[in-house]
């Protein structure tokens, strides 16, 4: 468990708090509605005479405890039992059930999972149902790390990823971007070789939301484990230009569209630029004028030799006049969109720095 | 100074409750109820939220310093006597395992007990802010410790029982070294092996090779490489720009942490140090991020939420905090970007590390402990 807790996983998991409460101490109600009213009443564990040759282990925070949980009654008594155990590091059934009843109160604790994985090979317990028991906890709680890595140590053990996929599918279902569960995946698939019905996986996703940024890259991370994107290419850039048109401002599609072309080079796709040009009359975005200027300037990055330079202060133009578009277009990152043609024109730039001035402060002006 | 006080008085209806903040934190440090149970092994973290948002806020005042730093050190992993459990020290998160209080050694013999490596992390951190020296910080324990967590693939564990393993902890690890001025806790290549991995198509860091760019990865990378004085070493101009590209692509009013996802005040912080460390920060939208830090600020009992109209908690009271700080918030006190404490701390930091190696001469560094 992490000290950054702000990523949202972690956040959700170990530090949010239940909506609708305030931030007061809570009064112990809910344990004598057991007392009283359930007629299996709760027993303490520090009442039952099987427990009995137990001393309980107490926390123990010293004279001036800090960030002090006030725990219940009942909360304190199984963990001043769990602690008792542990210390004796007990190879019990009984040690095994007081986990479960840990994992109740508190799943984050992740020496109580340990503590439990300890007992289930001591004890030789049955796998298959400790499957059912973590697959009823995540289910519960899907965006606990503990959890998570129980879970694996179990399919790990039974060496069968047969049920992964499926129970994957159903969280996703249930979250499409939940971070632990696409992690995962990717471990089940890349450990038991899994690819062959993932592509498929990924393309109903990414039907349903096209903007799953999850989706998107669970498809880079199919294709470049199994094809790769060389034969592919086309195809992906194929299917990239169809999910823009269908849905212009996705970054995720975009950033997809980037990331496959990029270890080429922008510029070094034919047709691609002009592919763009023509989507920018009807599916224009922010996106893709950053796409744009990125092909510009990966054009001037590699120019070779024979490129007149007049070629090239011409796509210098372009670039510039595109860092104007964004300016106005996408407000919010104006002064970055500044700074980067700024810096293009830097160092790109071999007109007189005047004529550039004049291009950058007054776009309606026309280079002569 | 003139100027920045006028570009702040034009926002005087989202105005930023500085003393609600302070008793947020001051009720942090307090009790909390039970409902909080699941933070129990992390506690430490909490306290580094509370104390270094204080610190933020200008308030460590309001605390009471030496009963902190004993609490603190009473957390500590040390040796046992025959030092048979040296790869398991470090800090913990919390008294829950159940060993008896005490904040000196030699260590208990325990089956179970184990530091944690975001807690002796935090733990350091927290010290430092409280203005402790560390002399009681059995250093070359933490830096056993911290090297039997590493694996093959340069990525930590975050305890040696075993757990997930990803980029986080090269953080906490990273952090740890720096403060301690030590990197003999971990092995650096390895580690930046590993961030170049994570580095995915899209121009972001995820949490490991192949996984989804995410701003907290992102800067959990970034903010590593800062520390280790490796930057520009382990990634090319370019890349540097494209990775740029993405944190700046985050911000839709405040920040978001993945493409496509909701806004959350955390990533004011995450992504917007990682682009002040990047020395982009200066071309984001400032009004916007501290419109909506604020929008999540909670009026009545102080902290931020994740989202507006949310419960606060103390990570994102502090992550808001920081936001905040980044974009020059009077009255809050810098945070140093890389090491996620405030500039004042982070002094004291390079002060103690300045003693430390005025006292040792030309000594080598990993024979005193």
């Amino acid at each position: 468990k992490l000290a950054m807790s702000g990523v949202e996983e972690i956040s959700d998991e170990s530090v949010e708090v239940k909506e609708g409460e305030e931030f007061d101490v809570e009064a112990e109600d809910h344990l004598r509605d057991d007392f009283l009213l359930d007629p299996t009443r709760y027993i303490f564990y520090r009442d039952r005479k099987e427990w009995a040759d137990l001393e309980p282990v107490p926390q123990d925070d010293g004279p001036n405890p800090v960030v002090k949980i006030a725990y219940s009654e009942k909360f304190s008594d199984v963990y001043d039992y769990f602690r008792a155990l542990l210390k004796n590091d007990e190879r019990s059934e009984r040690a095994f059930a007081l986990t479960s009843e840990a994992i109740e109160l508190n799943a984050a604790n992740y020496t109580v999972w340990h503590y439990r994985r300890v007992l289930l090979q001591a004890l030789s317990k049955d796998l298959r149902e400790e499957m059912r028991y973590i697959t009823a906890i995540i289910e519960e709680q899907p965006k606990n790390y503990q959890v998570w890595h129980h879970r694996r140590m179990v399919v790990e053990w039974l060496n069968d990823p047969s049920e992964e996929l499926e129970f994957i599918a159903d969280i996703l279902s249930q979250d499409a971007k939940n971070y632990h569960a696409w992690q995962h995946r990717q471990w089940v698939i890349q450990e038991y070789k899994l690819w062959d019905d993932e592509l498929d996986f990924v393309e109903n996703l990414l039907e349903e939301d096209v903007r799953n940024n999850s989706a998107w890259n669970q498809r880079h991370f199919v294709i470049s484990h199994t094809s790769g994107f060389s034969d592919a290419m086309e195809r992906e850039i194929q299917y990239c230009l169809y999910q823009i048109k269908k849905a212009p401002n996705n970054e995720s599609a975009w950033n997809y569209l980037k990331g496959i072309l990029q270890p080429l080079g922008l510029s070094a796709q034919p047709g691609l630029l002009e592919r763009v040009l023509e989507l920018k009359q009807t599916h224009c975005s922010p996106y893709l004028l950053a796409f744009l200027f990125d092909c510009y300037e990966d054009a001037l990055e590699n120019s070779k030799e024979n490129v007149a330079e007049e070629e090239q202060q011409k796509t210098l133009k372009k670039a510039l006049e595109i860092c104007q578009l964004l300016a106005q277009e996408d407000t919010i990152r104006k002064e970055y969109w500044l700074f980067l043609g700024r810096s293009l024109k830097n160092k790109h730039g071999k007109l007189n720095n005047y004529t550039f001035e004049l291009c950058v402060i007054h776009p309606e002006l026309e280079i002569i | 100074m003139a100027e920045e006080e006028s570009q702040f008085e034009e926002f005087e209806q989202i105005d930023f409750l500085r003393d609600r903040h302070v008793r947020f934190f001051q009720r942090t440090l307090q009790v909390l109820p039970e409902r909080y149970a699941s933070l129990e092994t992390t506690r430490l973290t909490i306290i580094f939220f509370a104390l270094s948002g204080l610190d933020v806020l200008d308030a460590l005042d309001v605390i009471d310093r030496n009963t902190m730093i004993e609490w603190i050190y009473s957390l500590q992993v040390l040796p046992t006597e025959d030092q048979v459990n040296l790869s398991r020290c470090g800090f913990r998160g919390s008294s829950h395992i159940g060993i008896p209080y005490s904040t000196k050694g030699p260590g208990v013999l325990h089956p179970y007990d184990s530091g944690h490596v975001a807690m002796t992390y935090t733990g350091l951190c927290s010290l430092l802010i409280l203005g402790d020296d560390l002399s009681r910080v059995n250093k070359q324990a933490c830096l056993a410790g911290l090297r039997a967590l590493q694996l093959e693939d340069g990525s930590f564990y975050a305890v040696p029982e075993g757990s997930e393993n990803d980029i986080r902890f090269i953080y906490c690890a990273a952090s740890i070294c720096y403060m301690l001025d030590d990197w003999s806790g971990m092995d650096i290549q390895k580690a930046i092996e590993y961030i170049r991995g994570s580095l995915s198509y899209d121009n972001g860091f995820g949490q490991g090779a192949g996984r989804e760019s995410h701003g907290g990865w992102t800067y959990c990378a970034i903010a590593s490489l800062c520390l280790m004085g490796r930057l520009e070493e382990a990634l090319s101009q370019r890349e540097l720009d494209r990775i740029r590209r993405w944190c700046i692509m985050r911000q839709q009013s405040g920040f978001q942490g993945r493409p496509n996802k909701p806004v959350d005040t955390c990533y004011s912080f995450w992504v917007g140090a990682t682009l002040e460390l990047l020395d982009v920060f200066q071309y984001t939208n400032f009004d916007k991020n501290r419109s909506f830090i604020l929008s999540t600020q909670d009026r009545l009992v102080g902290g931020f939420a994740k989202w507006p109209d949310s419960h606060p908690d103390p990570l994102h009271a502090y992550l808001g905090l920081c936001g905040l700080s980044l974009i020059g918030e009077p009255s809050l006190r810098k945070v140093h970007p890389a090491l996620n404490i405030t500039q004042r701390a982070f002094q004291h930091v390079q002060q103690l590390q300045q003693t430390w190696r005025d006292s040792t001469g030309s000594c080598s560094r990993h024979l005193w402990g």
